[in-house]
């Protein structure tokens, strides 16, 4: 491995940024990763900075059972992230629709179906401290040595 | 603008800012006891009678699957909605999340489920799905049914018999019969 | 003077300063904004239509996942209006804690839309003071239901969990740390010149105006509607005796203020309720039955109206939902963001309103 890729895995894991998206949630999940910024938990003493802009993230965040309004917009958003990139699913919705997967419902889930999702985070809503874990352990692994793995 | 100035001197003077700002450290991250997680098994028997799978709000949560040993039920997470409802449901405490189970305990609370079918006349075709597919006393006599085709229509024979788990309702190629699951909340005198 | 208007500016569906996906367009002259319309449906889920058919338990939780910030009030609402319909008597206890909790979510919610006020205009400290003393009412919150958000605390005819000496105890601790806080928070907002600069004067709305435009909850009572607090209508809360606070100047200052106010109301009284709180039960029972209601309660935003049907085993027939969001929203594009001077302040001024998109769509 090259000097270079270990200083580039370094720097990666250190400093993540994280863009979240609402694909039709109850915003249960929303607040709770806005917990996650709180002083008591605080989000940024792990370098992971909450920006809410796909162009600068590395980790998308994804929350909310995909409505109809939603199904290629989430799509353009994941493709206006640049490379090296991951997607999380939080919270059930995501994951399996939640109460909302019934007969009569607008919703189209999972999330998985739209774009790749990485890691999921189940709870409704999760715990801040569930999220910050997924996330802090997602991290390393996903972008470690992305240049020689793209080789 | 001056008296502003004064608020923000005054706050950040104050001792705790000061202590905070130079021992800054974050809360420890613990999940409190009276948290409710995804219910737990208590190591209790469990007798099958799908009471916590009748009560549950959300789809595809909660099976009680048979194993070698016996049966057991068995929590999905990521369809799970940590609510607790079938933990307070269980009559024999198989399982636990949180307070949960202490509470109920100490306040004597529970619910008290009953389960009602009824079928539109108009929409049923007589088909006798529902009752071909009712897993209720399919093994022993015949009388322990809950539905019968009988006089050209189904018949409800047993309707304390039923269990609610809907399967006649899934199965009605009409929706012809309907299982209501009534629910009360109810809590025993103290004694 | 002929309005004409250089440019349509998008606001959204993602934006760093929405939580939730919405779009406003705003009609530009050069740095003025004139005009902005809204732009809904990026969450629409169908809930109402999921709930058809359902019992109260099964329709409990969908309830409370329209909103997930007020979901207890989405909780309490539905709850009392299944026991209206119905006849079931709440035990006295039940009903003071149903109180205690209402109003622990009140606070949480309104700390959260005063802290993405702050954030909105970039004064982060005082918005990450408040997110962190929010940290302390959810810990109450979920020491007596269990979870933070989602509480899923109100059944018919009582509550799920009943409260603790050391509970009860510890919450009062709580509250006292809380107080403590927004005390000293609301007058570094108060006093605050750069917040003024950006809160004070902008946004106004007149108390004609938010009657003609029937704004609700915080929204109208800081242009001095007194009156749209249905708190007062609560039996409970009309034994706590329960006066609404209310300002007059129906600016982005006053909205806030009126939130402030309101987290230190709402600490009086859970203060009072558990200092009342009666001996007894916290379940009656009591079976749903079929019956037809429109019953209202006063969510963290405001009015918020239930119309439910139900037949003979409480399930529901039809169902349907007024959030007090849809008339915040409508009230603050048309009579709020009128000829505002620069589209920083449009953001500041809707969040302000404390917009829900969630439960707007449902
Ligand atoms: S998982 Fe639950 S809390 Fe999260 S958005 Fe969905 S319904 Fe809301
Ligand atoms: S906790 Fe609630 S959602 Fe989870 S399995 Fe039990 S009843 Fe179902
Ligand atoms: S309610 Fe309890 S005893 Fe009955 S099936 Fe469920 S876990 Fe088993």
């Amino acid at each position: 491995m090259s000097l270079l890729q270990k200083l580039k895995n370094r720097v990666r894991s250190k400093s993540i940024h994280v863009c979240f998206v609402d694909v039709g949630s109850c915003n249960g999940c929303d607040i709770e990763v806005l917990a996650c910024l709180a002083p008591r938990y605080d989000i940024e003493q792990y370098g992971i900075y909450v920006h809410n802009n796909p162009r600068e993230a590395d980790i998308l965040l994804v929350m909310g059972a995909v409505t109809p309004q939603w199904v290629d917009k989430l799509v353009a958003i994941w493709e206006k992230i640049p490379e090296p990139k991951a997607a999380i699913a939080i919270g059930n919705c995501p994951i399996s629709g939640c109460v909302y997967n019934r007969r009569d419902s607008y919703i189209d889930p999972p999330a998985a179906k739209h774009i790749p999702i990485a890691a999921q985070v189940p709870g409704c809503p999760p715990r801040p401290t569930e999220i910050l874990a997924a996330i802090l352990s997602l991290a390393p692994t996903i972008f470690e040595n992305y240049e020689e793995k793209k080789r | 603008m001056s008296e502003s100035i004064i608020w923000y001197l005054r706050e950040f003077l104050r001792t705790e800012w000061i202590r905070k700002f130079l021992l800054a450290k974050t809360d420890p991250l613990v999940t409190p006891p009276y948290f409710k997680d995804y219910p737990t098994l208590t190591g209790k028997e469990c007798t099958a009678c799908y009471q916590c799978m009748m009560i549950c709000p959300a789809p595809g949560a909660i099976a009680v699957l048979r194993h070698d040993d016996g049966w057991r039920p068995e929590i999905y997470p990521g369809h799970c909605i940590r609510c607790g409802l079938c933990v307070e449901a269980c009559p024999e405490d198989v399982l636990q999340s949180g307070r949960v189970l202490e509470a109920q305990h100490r306040d004597r609370t529970g619910f008290r489920a009953t389960f009602h079918l009824s079928i539109d006349r108009e929409i049923c075709m007589r088909c006798g799905n529902c009752c071909i597919s009712c897993p209720v006393g399919r093994e022993g006599e015949p009388d322990g049914a809950v539905l019968k085709i009988e006089k050209g229509g189904v018949q409800i024979l047993n309707s304390d018999l039923c269990t609610g788990c809907k399967t006649c309702e899934v199965n009605c190629p009409n929706r012809g019969i309907r299982v209501a699951r009534v629910v009360e909340g109810v809590q025993e005198a103290a004694a | 003077m002929k309005k004409t208007v250089d440019v349509s500016i998008p606001i959204g569906p993602m934006h760093p300063c929405w939580k939730e996906p919405i779009r406003l367009k705003c009609e530009t002259i050069g740095e003025r904004v004139l005009r902005t319309e809204v732009e809904l449906g990026y969450m629409k889920k169908g809930i109402e239509r999921i709930m058809r058919g359902r019992p109260w338990q099964e329709v409990m939780f969908l309830a409370e996942r329209i909103c997930g910030i007020c979901s207890v009030i989405h909780n309490m609402v539905f709850i009392e209006a299944m026991e209206g319909i119905s006849g079931i008597a709440v035990p006295p206890r039940a009903a003071y804690l149903r109180v205690v909790v209402n109003e622990l979510d009140r606070m949480e919610s309104h700390i959260l839309a005063n802290f993405s006020y702050c954030y909105t205009i970039e004064h982060e400290t005082l918005a990450m003071y408040l997110l962190n003393v929010r940290e302390i009412v959810l810990d109450q919150l979920e020491r007596i239901t269990g979870s933070r958000i989602n509480t899923a605390y109100m059944i018919p005819g009582g509550v799920r969990f009943d409260i603790t000496e050391e509970d009860a105890a510890a919450l009062l601790a709580g509250l006292a740390r809380v107080e403590e806080d927004v005390e000293r928070y609301t007058r570094m907002f108060a006093t605050s010149y750069l917040i003024a600069l950006r809160s004070r004067g902008v946004g106004t709305m007149t108390r004609e105006k938010a009657i003609e435009a029937h704004a609700v909850g915080p929204t109208g009572r800081a242009s001095n509607v007194p009156e749209c607090d249905l708190r007062l209508q609560h039996p409970t809360y009309q034994k706590l005796g329960f006066t609404p606070v209310c300002r007059t100047e129906g600016d982005n200052f006053a909205r806030n203020m009126v939130r402030f106010d309101e987290v230190m109301q709402s600490i009086s009284l859970i203060r009072q309720c558990i200092g009342q709180l009666p001996e007894g039960p916290i379940r009656g029972g009591g079976a749903c039955t079929a019956g037809e209601i429109t019953y209202q309660g006063e969510a963290p935003r405001g009015e918020l109206t239930y119309y439910i049907k139900s037949d003979e085993y409480g399930r529901i027939i039809d169902i349907t939902v007024r959030t007090p969001s849809i008339m915040n929203i409508e009230a603050c594009t048309h009579h709020m963001i009128n000829d505002v001077t620069s589209v920083a302040d449009v953001t500041s001024t809707f969040i302000s309103s404390d917009p829900c998109v969630a439960c707007t769509e449902r």
